[in-house]
């Protein structure tokens, strides 16, 4: 009997070790979902619980759009800028770079994980105040004469997205970059392409999984940053993120903020989707 | 089909300095076959010559126009790689269509001429297949394709048929041969392999671990009348005696230690011989004549011990102890199927071996 135990225990032995992971997944993922969706459509009043699917409705209201299309600008903009910047880096490093300042350079890219997330953000205040490093030094050297007004404008929150998202967009590129064959390069060279024809036709084709990596990378959690926008931007402008949290943190109405939360899902899913199908065909015209 | 020019090139890496004033001629629509041993930087005078790298010192000149620096997609040299380097993205089609492609050529041009090139290699039925499905052979030959389509002056071939297994590699040298023949471009081949080099190459050149040129010349030239005992030793196999030179007559004699006198024919440059110089006497396995029996009428004989056997197939080879305790290989063809007892050579036996002074050569080194 304890012998059968055993043998069925080593065979199945790679469920077992997942099965912890299982029920973490199922517990604190799968569970918290189906929740949020159930709360999303329910209504307590006098009544007790009931069904509705009005609060979704109540959204398709011109400033809620607002707030989920600005969330899209911002997430697209910031996955295109991550991967636009990055691809360079993500190059250099896993091809051109030496072995020896390679390891450097990438500890140097992921230093910015070992402080804390708000940290970096305040990190920008210093260099965005009146009084702040990027003023001093342009008023020092005479460019401008008034300090920039940089810090709480949607400035200040594209440029420290870029800053926080970049190494997520870099390192998917580097991974595919760095199987890359270079010799390819040479023999296109060799039939007598250019440069650009030799970056469009090979390298780029040849990396795309990983831009398409880096991108949905940055732009899914990008839509719902809500940090970002509130410290940096002074929350002067409403996003998906800013709004749930309102709703749960501020206003303690979850009923409205899970259905916010499920209607934001759908609206990146769907968004997730289009751009996938649209660099796919991208992709496929360019060869 | 132009000719190339090397004159007097020098390329180092890192310090190391792998080719040191080189100068080679490559004749103008010739097979020419570049052999040299592992580390003998034959590769980099391809890539030299490629564009892949510039050269430190030196000029290279396709016919009269200097390409020492000009950037490798502008010069029409094209390079059939060691590992194909196709496109693994793009199907055959796309391969082999590429060159014309980013030349913006018309695609019903490219399309025409993209076939037409499959077809010379045979694989129009492939056209559509991605290069991953391919075999080693199929890939070589879509790498041929590629390189050719766009037809170039000269195409280098960095032992491209190193990951083919023995058969596919005499069929792709016979193919390339006719191949070569047919479009009259300047081949510049190159190999480790002697039996490649020899059976594909109009003339070739021999590199030894310095980076240096041994030798330059016919296979034939090479293989009979090699100008030293790196060549004759790397290209084929040899028996070499060290001895000194006496001049006697018309022909001349080497004393080897231990084993006696030497009869050899004079070579046609013979300046650097005089008496008492220690010269090497190459002579190759197949030149001599194994026999159980005395033989007459050759100008050298040796006696010796059978010490190994290996069968062949076409041939037999003995290794033969010989008095001073050195070995000499030679090579039987086996002629019959049921040999007479006389003609069985078996271990141990003793043995006498013959063979003419002229088929010996003499070298300085």
């Amino acid at each position: 009997m304890v012998k059968r135990f055993r043998e069925i225990f080593q065979q199945e032995l790679p469920f077992f070790i997942g099965v912890p992971a299982l029920v973490w997944q199922v517990l604190f993922l799968y569970v918290p979902i189906c929740y949020l969706v159930f709360l999303s459509v329910t209504k307590v009043d006098v009544d007790g619980v009931a069904f509705t699917l009005g609060r979704y409705a109540e959204f398709f209201q011109v400033p809620y759009l607002r707030v989920l299309l600005r969330s899209l600008i911002l997430a697209t903009g910031n996955a295109v800028l991550c991967v636009s910047v990055g691809y360079p880096i993500a190059y250099y490093l896993a091809v051109r770079a030496h072995a020896r300042s390679k390891s450097l350079l990438l500890m140097l890219l992921m230093l910015p994980f070992w402080t804390n997330f708000l940290v970096q953000v305040y990190a920008w205040f210093f260099v965005f105040e009146r009084q702040g490093l990027l003023n001093t030094v342009l008023m020092r050297l005479h460019i401008i004469q008034e300090p920039l007004y940089i810090l709480n404008t949607t400035l200040a929150i594209w440029i420290i997205m870029l800053y926080c998202y970049l190494p997520f967009a870099i390192m998917p590129m580097y991974a595919i970059l760095e199987k890359f064959d270079v010799r390819l390069l040479e023999a296109s060279y060799d039939l007598g392409a250019r440069a650009w024809q030799t970056f469009l036709r090979i390298t780029l084709p040849l990396s795309m999984s990983g831009v398409m990596t880096g991108f949905f990378l940055v732009f899914i959690p990008s839509f719902g940053e809500f940090v970002i926008p509130g410290l940096a931007g002074g929350d002067k402008q409403m996003f998906v993120g800013s709004l749930i949290s309102h709703y749960f943190l501020t206003a303690g109405d979850e009923y409205t903020g899970a259905t916010f939360t499920c209607l934001g899902a759908l609206v990146l899913a769907t968004a997730a989707l289009t751009l996938r199908y649209c660099m796919n065909v991208m992709i496929k015209r360019v060869r | 089909m132009k000719s190339i020019r090397i004159e007097n090139v020098s390329k180092s890496f890192e310090g190391e300095q792998v080719i040191e004033n080189l100068s080679l001629t490559i004749p103008s629509g010739e097979f020419f076959a570049l052999l040299g041993p592992s580390g003998s930087g034959k590769t980099t005078l391809l890539r030299l010559i490629a564009g892949f790298e510039f050269a430190d010192k030196g000029a290279i000149y396709l016919d009269d126009q200097d390409i020492t620096r000009m950037p490798i997609n502008e010069r029409k040299i094209n390079t059939v790689f060691q590992n194909y380097a196709l496109f693994p993205h793009m199907n055959v089609f796309e391969n082999v269509a590429y060159g014309l492609r980013v030349q913006g050529m018309d695609k019903k041009l490219i399309h025409e001429k993209v076939m037409r090139f499959l077809g010379i290699v045979n694989l129009e039925k492939y056209a559509h297949k991605s290069v991953r499905q391919l075999s080693g052979g199929q890939q070589q030959r879509v790498a041929l394709a590629r390189a050719i389509i766009t037809e170039p002056d000269v195409l280098l071939l960095d032992e491209p048929l190193a990951a083919l297994d023995l058969k596919l590699r005499e069929k792709m040298l016979l193919e390339l041969i006719d191949l070569q023949y047919e479009l009259k471009t300047t081949f510049v081949y190159v190999t480790h392999d002697q039996f490649e080099a020899l059976t594909v190459a109009g003339s070739m050149a021999i590199m030894n671990t310095d980076g240096e040129i041994e030798q330059v010349g016919t296979p034939k030239n090479i293989y009979e009348f090699p100008a030293s005992s790196f060549v004759a030793k790397f290209v084929g196999t040899t028996n070499m005696f060290s001895g000194k030179f006496t001049r006697a007559g018309s022909y001349g004699t080497v004393a080897v230690d231990g084993l006696g006198t030497l009869h050899v024919a004079l070579p046609t440059h013979q300046e650097w011989l005089h008496d008492g110089r220690t010269v090497i006497v190459s002579v190759r396995p197949e030149k001599v004549e194994i026999s159980k029996q005395p033989l007459t009428g050759f100008s050298n004989c040796m006696m010796g011990e059978v010490k190994a056997i290996v069968y062949h197939g076409r041939s037999t080879q003995y290794n033969v102890r010989l008095a001073n305790g050195a070995i000499m290989s030679v090579f039987r063809q086996n002629e019959e199927h049921f040999p007479s007892d006389n003609k069985v050579i078996d271990y141990d036996d003793p043995v006498g071996l013959y063979w003419q002074d002229k088929n010996v050569t003499l070298l300085e080194r």
